[in-house]
């Protein structure tokens, strides 16, 4: 044996080493160097067969080599180690479902109700619910709207069947509009007034992709002593805007309703071909979104306040309508018909 | 209402083009839905809206279009000709009833050749969606377009006498109209007759017997107002449509029915040759002048801009109202006949703001401190839906309105629905008294959708009537149907829904919102579980069985139910809620695992561990229970995890010892059971 074998199991260490890339193959590599059975243990067990001189020079030479190797395994552990906690997650398969409670989801008409509802509500409006069976005069009378109006027909209202046969019929009905509200909290509350009522309203039309015969509307309305119609453009401007998007364009169109005076309707430019015309708006460009306008005298005077002191808007939107354009839901039916493939997805 | 770009320019000078004129009447409340090219010409069609019965008329939105453009409006002249004595001089009109009919103008045409209209009336009929039938009909429907006064012509030979009679129909009267159609009339319908019977129904259809044919050489024509109602209620009776009605029923103006009525004559003696020899006239001339006092200063406030005094002058007059100023800024506002609806202050705004363009209001943010109105349900049913949501449920909603047949599938005794008086299908007769029966329905559906899991609710209105008063309640309603599969890396758990889920779906609601003092009470007869507050039950909670489910097509499937009345629970909400310090000093767990008979209460174990540990046990609860392989049958595995605190030091191990170890032998002696 001379100092060259030495040298040569040094080297020979030292450009196994940079090819080890586990702990499993360094410690391999270890053993074989240093185990029991290794070739240091190997050197060793030929140190009594040799010389005396040379049995302290070997021994002192393989007691360098152990010192050296054990520095240069334990170098490569370390290294081993940082890299391990840099990408140490490879037998963790991220595919594999994640474990945690499903959510389950509103309903895309209650989505959209709170929505509405949260804007108005940061605007100064307190949401308030009503019944659904009301009276001719809080959804018809009461609202201006005349006897003889064909909206009072039975092929536009639904009434109730009274049970006491002596009763007047027709006079309890389910509401075709949250409009009724107006009257229920102008004749409860004073001025300034802020109300938006969302709700189920009902009318007797066939069902089809665009019908049926139970909807949900929020009135809004906001009374005072000077609001005007352009507190009604500004709060409808931010109403709509929040709900669809900045970008749109709006207008507001003479319209007649009964309960108010002006009236507009109020249309916001196509969302889907941002106006310049499909087959959503009908290639007018325009989306027809609500019916709004200054309460009517007459309104006024029916709940008790002086007309010639306040002033006040209304307006009132159909949801499924806003929830249809927001969504691109394209059939009306899907919303009471309750499939979970269908609620899941909002 | 359909109207023709050139048929407008017989009444003003148009120098906009048809697409400028669309947009600007659709800016100004007439409503053009469509814009068509036709013949060298344009089809305009315009939704009215139920107040502008003026506007059912070419000349109308001719008016509309002078006021929007500047324009002068040129109306027709039609002068009054002298009327030579005739055979027709005893000639009368009778109405029988002026509410009925206030004015009816009949003149007669004689010597009338009837041939095929010429071309240019043929095409501005068809343009505007009417049918050319004869030149005398056509120039009657002509003028009905041009001024919106329906106009009708008799065949004057087969009237019987010099008379006509307005009046009501007589029981059991009858009257063939010109589409062939016999109807039986009753008082309800007014007719025009002669002296022997109906020959019209009036303003709706003219009778098959005097109608104006190729044959007519004389002819009655008649411009009448009829009232609205009368014309309303005849039309539905027999489901009639017709132009004329459609006008009638929303309003003539008086004052343009002689106009109509000599255009229509100028038309005839031009187009069908013949002579206009007699006139007659009963009724109302002319109409009440109504008045409106205008404030500009006013109109700004409301608007929220200042519309220049010159300007709103400008487009009052231009609308056919006639201003006299009274103070500064004040007008006295003579309503013209065309526009009975304008009433008010309010209605001349609108007026003014309409065609000033809505579009120059600015947008303003209202300066209002409006009270705060609480509504006590909202909030705690938002709570609730969210606490569902979160627990996985998904929120449906159905329809309030459902079949008797569909509530009576549950066999649950509900008070007396609500009938609908008028419903379009057996579908929606009653007002539902509960919300499950729609539950099942939305579950049916999605199984057969192939959903293996669904877990679904429902917050909404229930009605039923209490001692003959119709009732509204809020209800909230959970199903729950099928297995949920949960992966975990040690393997997957099939969880199916039972009555404990929804007991932990209750409980979670109720803990949330602060309510305390429920419970579920399991009476042996009864078919459902009871959900207390209190003494007070709110609702009931069930495992559907199979006949129910058949009824609803459901198989092989077990649906678990609650539903429960959210007002009687919403009284006992307390969302009030106060820190309880939290302990100085560590508490000690100890565990007793029992194995008891199957039909022994949970709860009464652990209430007797909390009593009989009392001062030092804190809490007792289940960590684990179990039926099963391991276990006897008819037995049941508990273990009870007991809380040990003191509050004024820390307990040592020594001294519980000895007090848990009496507590099991008690609880064990107390209930039978074995310590396992």
């Amino acid at each position: 044996m001379s100092g060259v074998d030495i040298e040569a199991i040094e080297e020979q260490v030292k450009l196994e080493i940079p090819n080890i890339d586990s702990r499993e193959s360094l410690e391999v590599l270890r053993v074989k160097y240093l185990g029991r059975k290794g070739i240091l243990a190997e050197l060793t067990a030929r140190i009594p067969s040799l010389p005396i001189e040379k049995r302290r020079i070997l021994g002192q030479q393989v007691n360098a080599l152990k010192n050296k190797l054990n520095l240069l395994f334990s170098d490569k552990e370390k290294s081993l180690a940082a890299n391990r906690n840099q990408s140490g997650y490879s037998n963790v398969d991220m595919g594999l479902p994640g474990i945690a409670q499903d959510l389950g989801r509103l309903h895309p008409l209650t989505q959209v109700i709170d929505e509405i509802c949260g804007i108005l509500t940061r605007m100064g409006f307190s949401v308030v619910e009503g019944p659904e069976i009301e009276s001719e005069y809080n959804n018809f009378s009461g609202l201006n709207i005349p006897l003889e109006h064909p909206s009072r027909d039975v092929f536009d209202t639904f009434y109730l069947r009274s049970c006491d046969p002596d009763a007047k019929s027709r006079n309890l009905l389910l509401r075709s509009q949250t409009s009724p509200m107006q009257i229920r909290m102008m004749k409860t509350y004073q001025p300034p007034l802020a109300v938006a009522a969302p709700g189920r309203v009902y009318r007797p039309d066939a069902t089809d992709a665009s019908h049926s015969f139970m909807f949900h509307q929020i009135e809004g309305f906001m009374v005072d002593k000077n609001i005007r119609f352009s507190d009604l453009k500004g709060v409808l401007e931010l109403l709509a805007k929040s709900i669809f998007s900045q970008e749109i364009r709006m207008r507001f169109r003479p319209h007649f309703f009964p309960f108010t005076e002006p009236s507009a309707e109020v249309d916001i430019s196509c969302i889907i071909c941002q106006g310049k015309g499909c087959s959503v708006c009908a290639r007018k460009g325009w989306l027809e979104i609500l019916g709004s306008g200054m309460i009517h005298p007459n309104v006024f005077k029916n709940v008790g306040y002086d007309p010639k002191k306040y002033t006040g808007f209304a307006f009132g939107l159909g949801i499924e309508r806003i929830a249809m354009l927001k969504f691109g839901i394209n059939d009306i039916r899907l919303f009471f018909e309750n499939d979970l493939r269908f609620l899941k997805q909002f | 209402m359909k109207v023709t770009y050139n048929w407008l320019k017989d009444f003003l000078d148009i120098k906009i083009t048809p697409q400028v004129l669309a947009d600007k009447l659709t800016m100004v409340g007439l409503e053009v839905t469509s814009l068509e090219p036709a013949a060298d010409d344009w089809v305009l069609e315009i939704e009215v809206t139920s107040n502008r019965p003026d506007c059912l008329s070419i000349i109308g939105i001719a008016r509309e279009v002078a006021a929007i453009t500047g324009e002068k409006l040129k109306l027709p002249r039609t002068d009054k000709r002298p009327t030579p004595k005739t055979q027709y001089r005893d000639f009368s009109i009778d109405i029988r009833d002026k509410k009925d009919c206030p004015l009816y103008i009949a003149r007669v045409i004689q010597k009338v050749e009837v041939r095929p209209s010429p071309d240019w009336l043929k095409q501005r009929l068809e343009l505007v969606g009417c049918r050319s039938v004869n030149s005398i009909v056509d120039i009657t429907n002509y003028v009905l377009f041009e001024y919106g006064e329906p106009l009708h012509a008799f065949d004057l030979d087969k009237l019987g006498g010099q008379k006509i009679i307005v009046r009501r129909a007589k029981t059991k009267e009858t009257l063939t109209a010109i589409d062939g159609k016999s109807r039986a009339l009753d008082t309800s319908a007014l007719v025009i007759a002669d002296k022997n019977q109906a020959v019209a129904l009036a303003g709706i259809m003219g009778g098959l017997k005097t109608e104006v044919g190729a044959g007519t050489k004389n002819i009655l024509l008649e411009a009448a107002v009829f009232d609205p109602l009368i014309i309303r209620r005849t039309r539905q009776k027999f489901g009639m449509q017709s132009e004329s009605a459609y006008r009638f029923e929303r309003g003539i103006n008086l004052d343009i029915v002689e106009a109509a009525s000599r255009r229509a004559v100028e038309l005839i003696e031009k187009v069908s040759a013949g002579k206009c020899i007699l006139e007659k006239k009963s009724g109302v001339s002319g109409r009440k002048q109504s008045r409106v006092t205008f404030d500009l200063e006013r109109a700004g406030k409301v608007l929220g801009v200042n519309i220049p005094a010159l300007r709103a002058k400008g487009i009052l007059s231009g609308l056919g109202f006639k201003l006299t100023t009274k103070k500064k800024s004040i007008f006295l506002v003579d309503i013209p006949g065309h526009r009975p609806d304008v009433k008010i202050e309010e209605d001349l705004i609108e007026e003014l703001v309409r065609i000033f363009g809505y579009e120059r209001i600015p947008t303003t943010l209202p300066a209002v401190k409006p009270r705060i109105i609480t509504d006590n349900t909202r909030d705690p049913v938002s709570r609730i839906k969210n606490i569902l949501v979160g627990l996985g449920l998904n929120e449906v909603i159905s329809y309030s309105l459902i079949a008797r047949q569909l509530s009576e599938k549950l066999n649950i005794e509900t008070p007396e629905p609500i009938e609908i008086l008028n419903p379009l299908s057996t579908e929606q007769e009653i007002l539902r008294p509960l919300l499950a029966s729609s539950l099942l329905g939305c579950i049916s559906h999605n199984l057969n959708h192939k959903q293996d899991y669904i877990n679904i609710f429902e917050v909404a209105k229930v009605f039923s009537r209490v001692t003959s008063e119709p009732r509204e309640g809020l209800h909230l309603a959970i199903a729950l149907c099928g297995t949920k599969p949960w992966l975990f890396p040690q393997g997957l758990i099939k969880d199916e829904a039972g009555i404990l889920h929804i007991k932990g779906i209750l409980e979670t609601i109720f803990i949330k919102l602060g309510i305390r003092e429920y419970s579920f009470r399991v009476d042996n007869n009864a078919a459902n579980i009871g959900i207390y507050i209190a003494a007070e039950q709110v609702g009931f909670l069930l495992m559907a069985n199979k006949d129910v489910l058949g009824r609803f097509q459901i198989k092989n499937k077990e649906v678990v139910l609650a539903e429960l009345s959210l007002d009687r629970l919403f009284s006992q909400v307390n969302l009030l809620k106060k820190f309880i310090p939290l302990p100085l000093y560590p508490g000690i767990i100890r565990d007793i695992s029992l194995l008891i008979k199957e039909e022994l209460k949970v709860e009464e174990i652990i209430q007797m561990v909390k009593e009989k540990g009392r001062p030092w046990i804190k809490q007792a609860s289940i960590s684990d229970y179990y039926q099963g392989k391991q276990i006897p049958a008819g037995f049941k595995g508990l273990t009870i995890s007991c809380l040990y605190r003191a509050d004024e030091r820390t307990l040592t191990e020594a001294e519980i010892k000895p007090l848990h170890a009496e507590l099991t032998v008690f609880i064990q002696q107390k209930f039978g059971a074995q310590i396992r």
